[in-house]
């Protein structure tokens, strides 16, 4: 079982503050590996610099032992990497189609792309119903779906996801983990932030721990309490009780 | 009444040509939201390239079009790469005041081609008006209103069914989003410059065929009722541009009619100043582009 | 000291009002096209007091400065809610509309048989109250500097006060500032009020200077340069915009050495030195780090530290 994503020594900074303090991890192809920590940690600052759009200081970001640093983020989608980023971002003046086809940009088998289209509808139907809907008038729930779907729209080898429970219903995020579980089985690679650790560890093959800028812990579901992951992941090893 | 709807026509062809310069500025601003005040000097190069292969050549017209389009395009180009391709989405007066720089620079070396006040430019058609019942209307004018009709039309072609058009509305919505979508910023950015330069381009070549002169005074007209327009319409939206070109020009030459040429611009700022304080967003009121051009953009994004 | 270099230094002080006024506003995070307006606004009211109402200078210069300040509260009011590039139109068109409004302006009195005043397009001229009063070019520089020197000794007052910190909040973000209680508005029209009253001042300097005032003179240029002087000088201090006037009246104008490719040579500088140092050459940072070494304090602790608090170990 190979390592799809190498993450070495990572030393992503805003201005003088380094966000990202030389992080080093790895995600295995066809796994879901997960990235938990408390809010401040970095782990936002390491999904954008995966994804392009930081450039970090120092370190190597490796896809199946190709280097994605310093490449534009348009690339890296290009070379098999598409993130789900925090907050949706979805474009709020464009429907739900347009959205979808947005996150086709760079292919060019149009045919392709049309069937693809038919086929997050058929896997999201709510983004169906609302298909000529602006982006911006839907709920929470439905732009995160349509946030992975216009993810899943490039094809993507390796699948990044950036809190994508954040502020929605426990229904709706259920409903999102059972759709990152169903992706997985039909071999999507899957890199997860997650604040949600009592989901995130119930489908993680493996997972980090990140404080500070640094990872602090790595290994599977089960070798740790699963409290105890919990109380490191909201509030940071040096903060636990006695 | 013939003589209000005489002069209503005239402002309407006057602002088809405001229009056409108004959309150059609300692409740009509309994809960058950064104002370039080097719009109006690059297409002064280009019309002065094409007065120079005129006066010294004797080109026919059509080669002078194509030679002033060009010759926008490549200013806007330069333009581009120097003052806002290099300088980061938070520097916007930063690249504001370096494009301004770059007019300087472009209304100079323009002048250096070319320094008299004014020179002739080849006409499209005779000078003949044509009558439409008891209206009369001159045909370079119609060609400039069928022209600005027929860029709209293209332009909206564009920005909605084709895939460019698709990446240049994402960006505009959101930058960051659109570059984790695999749309290449930098170069949707640069070809939209391109594009915008090529219509500021032909709105210059067809009011100089039109007055059949150029003078030294284009740099700064064609900034000025560009940025009138745009603002007039509503800040870099597409179809304010031309909307506002035609409220511009109707303003214009009613005010001249009754007033003189004085009170014809004080009107234009006078309205335009009463708009502002009254509908900041134009007439179109676009709130989802009212970010200022400093610290404050569009795209955002949070950190955990 | 010879005419010619007294001329350019004069000039050098007199335009500093200008891009000082577009500097003050800057501060707040407001780009203005028109501060040229108030310029033009002092320079005809000094010039009507003086040479038209026989009043003494520094009268004329005073109620020069009250006009532009006026003026500028008066625009103010409806405008300063505008943000950003809304703002900036808004004073250039206010600008245009001035500058048009004294080209229509006729106001003339006799004075020993002449007609004297400003006269819409063809301008004011004989505002020569300078020579009438044996003041030489060299006092008068003089006089220049002395106002620019107490102007800048108020800009170094208000760096060091609430209201400065107030101008540099709001111009960082002033959604953040309003929310820690600063009167947004009310700052920024005291600001504008100060900008416009510099302007007034400024221009009341340059009719007395030159004599004579046409409207062709304050157009949209002198605004942007105006503008520009700040970002060029940088940011950081109000040394900057004079550097940036130094260096376009002064470096260009005097030498002969680019004549014909000035603006050229200059234009592309600029951009290239926009690309480097987009605040200007003495940008805050600079600014800072120069005030550090002046005052010898040591340097503050590596950022981590404060951030997160004092780990226990």
């Amino acid at each position: 079982m190979e390592a799809m994503l190498e993450i070495a020594g990572v030393v992503t900074a805003y201005g003088k503050i380094e966000a990202l303090k030389g992080v080093s991890l790895s995600a295995n192809r066809g796994r879901i590996t997960c990235l938990l920590g408390p809010n401040g940690a970095g782990k936002t600052t390491l999904m954008m610099t995966t994804a392009g759009v930081l450039k970090p200081r120092q370190g190597s970001i490796k896809l199946e032992g190709n280097e994605l640093v310093g490449l534009s983020p348009a690339r890296i989608v290009g070379n098999g990497v598409a993130l789900v980023p925090e907050n949706r971002l979805v474009f709020p003046q464009m429907s739900v189609r347009e959205n979808l086809l947005a996150g086709a940009y760079q292919r060019n088998d149009s045919g392709e792309v049309a069937a693809d289209v038919e086929q997050m509808y058929a896997r999201f139907p709510r983004l169906k119903e609302r298909r000529e809907q602006l982006a911006g008038t839907l709920s929470g729930g439905e732009q995160q779906m349509l946030a992975v779907a216009r993810a899943l729209m490039s094809r993507p080898r390796l699948l990044l996801m950036d809190e994508p429970s954040l502020g929605l219903a426990p229904i709706v995020v259920k409903e999102i983990f059972g759709i990152i579980a169903e992706l997985n089985r039909e071999g999507v690679t899957i890199f997860l932030v997650e604040q949600n650790a009592h989901l995130a560890l119930q489908v993680a093959h493996h997972f980090y721990l990140m404080e500070q800028g640094r990872v602090t812990f790595s290994g599977n579901p089960g070798e740790l309490a699963e409290d105890e992951v919990i109380k490191r992941a909201y509030l940071g090893t040096r903060r636990s009780a006695g | 009444m013939i003589p209000f709807i005489q002069t209503t026509l005239d402002g309407l062809m006057v602002g088809s040509s405001y229009g056409l310069l108004a959309l150059g500025f609300a692409l740009i601003f509309g994809v960058m939201r950064r104002l370039n005040l080097s719009y109006g000097p690059s297409i002064m190069v280009g019309a002065y390239l094409g007065t120079l292969l005129y006066i010294q050549f004797g080109a026919p017209t059509y080669v002078v079009a194509i030679v002033a389009v060009a010759g926008s395009v490549m200013a806007g180009v330069y333009v581009e790469r120097l003052c806002f391709a290099p300088l980061g989405v938070g520097a916007g007066v930063a690249s504001m005041v370096s494009s301004f720089a770059i007019w300087m620079q472009l209304e100079q070396a323009s002048l250096l081609m070319l320094p008299r006040h004014s020179y002739p430019f080849p006409s499209l058609t005779s000078s003949e008006l044509l009558s439409l019942g008891p209206l009369v209307v001159r045909p370079d004018y119609l060609i400039m209103l069928a022209a600005m009709l027929a860029i709209t039309a293209a332009l909206h072609v564009l920005l909605y069914r084709t895939r460019f058009g698709l990446g240049l509305r994402a960006i505009v919505e959101n930058s960051v989003a659109a570059s984790l979508s695999g749309i290449d910023v930098q170069s949707t950015m640069l070809k939209a410059f391109a594009l915008a330069s090529a219509i500021g381009g032909v709105a210059g070549f067809l009011v100089l065929s039109a007055n059949q002169q150029v003078t030294a005074m284009l740099g700064m007209w064609a900034t000025l009722k560009g940025l009138i327009a745009m603002m007039i319409g509503g800040l870099g939206s597409i179809p304010g541009a031309i909307v506002g070109g035609l409220v511009l020009g109707v303003i214009e030459v009613h005010s001249q009619t009754l007033f003189g040429p004085q009170v014809r611009d004080l009107a234009a700022y006078g309205v335009l100043f009463v708009l502002l304080v009254l509908r900041p967003g134009g007439i179109f009121g676009t709130t989802a582009i009212s970010e200022s051009v400093g610290h404050r953009g569009g795209d955002r994004w949070t950190t955990t | 000291m010879d005419d010619h270099l007294t001329g350019i230094l004069s000039n050098i002080g007199v335009i500093s009002f200008v891009a000082l006024s577009a500097y003050l506003l800057l501060l707040t995070g407001e780009i203005s096209f028109g501060q040229q307006a108030f310029f033009a606004i002092g320079a005809y009211t000094a010039g009507i007091v003086t040479a038209m109402w026989q009043l003494p200078f520094w009268l004329g210069l005073g109620a020069g400065a009250a006009a532009g300040g006026a003026a500028a509260l008066f625009v103010g009011l409806p405008t300063l809610r505008l943000h950003g590039l809304q703002f900036a139109i808004a004073t250039l068109a206010f600008a245009e509309a001035v500058r048009i409004l004294f080209e229509l302006f006729r106001y003339q009195v006799m004075r020993d048989g002449e007609p004297v005043g400003p006269n819409g397009i063809e301008g004011f001229p004989n505002i020569r109250y300078i020579f009438e009063n044996d003041v030489s070019a060299t006092q008068f520089m003089s006089i220049i500097y002395g106002l620019l020197g107490a102007t800048l000794f108020g800009f170094f007052l208000l760096e060091r006060s609430r209201l400065g910190v107030a101008f540099r909040m709001i111009g960082q973000d002033d959604l953040l500032a309003a929310a820690q209680g600063v009167p947004v508005f009310r700052v920024k029209l005291i600001a504008a009020c100060l900008a416009g009253a510099i302007a007034g001042l400024g221009g009341g300097l340059y009719a007395h200077l030159t004599t004579y005032v046409e409207p062709a003179i304050f157009d949209v240029m002198l605004g942007v340069h105006s503008l520009a002087y700040g970002l060029i000088g940088g940011l950081g201090t109000a040394f900057g915009p004079l550097l940036g006037v130094a260096i376009d009246i002064g470096l260009l104008e005097s030498t002969r050495w680019f004549a014909g490719y000035r603006m050229i040579v200059f234009g592309g500088l600029v951009a290239v030195l926009l690309i480097v140092r987009p605040r200007g050459l003495l940008d805050e940072r600079l600014v800072h780090r120069i005030r550090r070494i002046v005052s010898r304090r040591p340097p503050p602790a590596p950022a981590s530290a404060t951030i997160l608090g004092e780990e226990s170990s």
